[in-house]
């Protein structure tokens, strides 16, 4: 045989062979129940929970990160709103002192018109009144002078007095 | 010469001393195993990172080599307990051989063709049996005519040539580390006294930490050649 005169120094011994195999499978059962099998299934879960963290973490940066648009939106909508009520308000405000000022103006005029109207009235009323008095008292006073006897000295005062009232 | 113990069982020959070797050896493979391995826990503790490095660089060494993601599934646990167990095999011999009188007890059993020839054909006949799963028995016969007829004998001479050079690669590196130990341990120390008692002690040292090297490194090539041929079988080329 060639094999035994290459292996001459060392015997082939077929039972070591097969003790070898043995051992062999043996220790590999044992090294998988023991520490081969536990260990590689925890890395594999390791694996596993490394991939579902890495995937939850950028959910959840996702998530944060819409939820931060929205706030932002939220915010500058509330602005804008801010914003739109404080000019309403304004706006109102200027629009109601408007109004105030110009009822005010309004009613000033017409108060003023009425008082106006009611002082003409009155003057009329007064005109027409001292009016019919001085006919009255001048036809009283004619009626006094007449009736009195006119001297020529009388009517001589009478007419410097009108003559005066002239002047005057 | 050594002589070793020799018995016969069964009618089968056997040699005490690679079957206590390698029997010691997988008692120390399996209880280095379970000590790394008695709390395995998510957030991995010392003894657990010991192991996983281990077993990161078996695997690695498998997927380097094989591209079938089914069959590496199967070679992690091959490859991680093949190369503990050659590992430890290898280093026994290097700072633990017993002699007693002219008989061997204890040395590396990967000095012997025996042994390291077991381990090839296991990886071969595993090779075989991966790619018959693959292809099927027909599909795999007819591999070896790929990629042209004419190349059929020489697909068939390489299968024996694979376990020949993967088996005595291993078997010559580690024997000719024991035979040179040896030499310079038996011969040289007590040639000529005390002087060369004295210059012996760092050259022993020197060898052994340079076996320590080539039996780390000869059992990786091991499982890195037993993993490419069996990625061979299951890949079409």
């Amino acid at each position: 045989m060639a094999l035994d005169t290459l292996f001459a120094a060392s015997h082939v011994y077929i039972g070591n062979a097969i003790w070898y195999l043995v051992i062999f499978a043996i220790l590999m059962l044992l090294v998988k129940h023991y520490a081969w099998g536990p260990v590689s299934d925890m890395m594999e879960k390791r694996r596993q929970k490394v991939i579902e963290d890495l995937d939850s973490a950028a959910d959840n940066r996702k998530k944060a990160e819409t939820l931060a648009n929205e706030r932002e939106a939220a915010l500058k909508n509330s602005r804008q709103e801010a914003t739109k009520i404080l000019s309403d308000a304004k706006a109102n405000a200027q629009k109601t002192s408007d109004k105030i000022v110009a009822d005010a103006n309004s009613d000033a005029a017409s108060i003023r018109k009425k008082a106006e109207a009611d002082a003409k009235q009155a003057k009329t009323d007064a005109l027409n009144d001292a009016r019919g008095q001085v006919a009255d008292i001048s036809v009283a006073i004619a009626e006094k002078v007449i009736a009195k006897n006119l001297s020529a000295e009388d009517q001589k005062d009478l007419v410097d007095q009108f003559i005066k009232g002239l002047d005057n | 010469m050594e002589k070793s113990f020799v018995f016969e069982f069964l009618g089968l020959k056997f040699d005490l001393v690679g079957i206590v070797g390698s029997t010691l050896m997988a008692l120390a493979v399996l209880f280095i195993c379970i000590w790394l391995s008695r709390k395995v826990e998510m957030k991995p503790n010392k003894k657990q990172n010991v192991l996983e490095y281990l077993l990161d660089f078996t695997n690695g060494i498998v997927k380097d080599n094989v591209s079938d993601p089914d069959a590496q599934k199967h070679l992690s646990l091959y490859a991680f307990v093949l190369f503990l167990f050659i590992w430890f095999m290898n280093q026994l011999g290097m700072f633990l051989e017993v002699k007693v009188d002219d008989w061997m007890v204890i040395k590396s059993p990967t000095a012997d063709p025996v042994a390291t020839m077991s381990f090839a054909m296991m990886t071969l006949l595993l090779s075989f049996t991966f790619g018959m799963q693959k292809f099927g028995v027909g599909g795999y016969l007819k591999n070896y005519t790929a990629p042209v007829g004419f190349l059929l004998p020489i697909n068939i001479i390489e299968e024996f040539t694979n376990f020949l050079t993967l088996s005595l690669r291993l078997y010559g590196n580690i024997y000719a580390g024991e035979v040179l130990l040896t030499l310079i341990g038996n011969r040289l120390a007590w040639s000529a006294g005390w002087p060369t008692l004295v210059a012996a002690a760092p050259l022993a040292m020197i060898w052994q930490g340079f076996s320590v090297f080539i039996g780390s490194i000869q059992a990786y090539v091991f499982v890195t050649l037993s993993m490419v041929y069996i990625g061979k079988k299951v890949t079409k080329e």
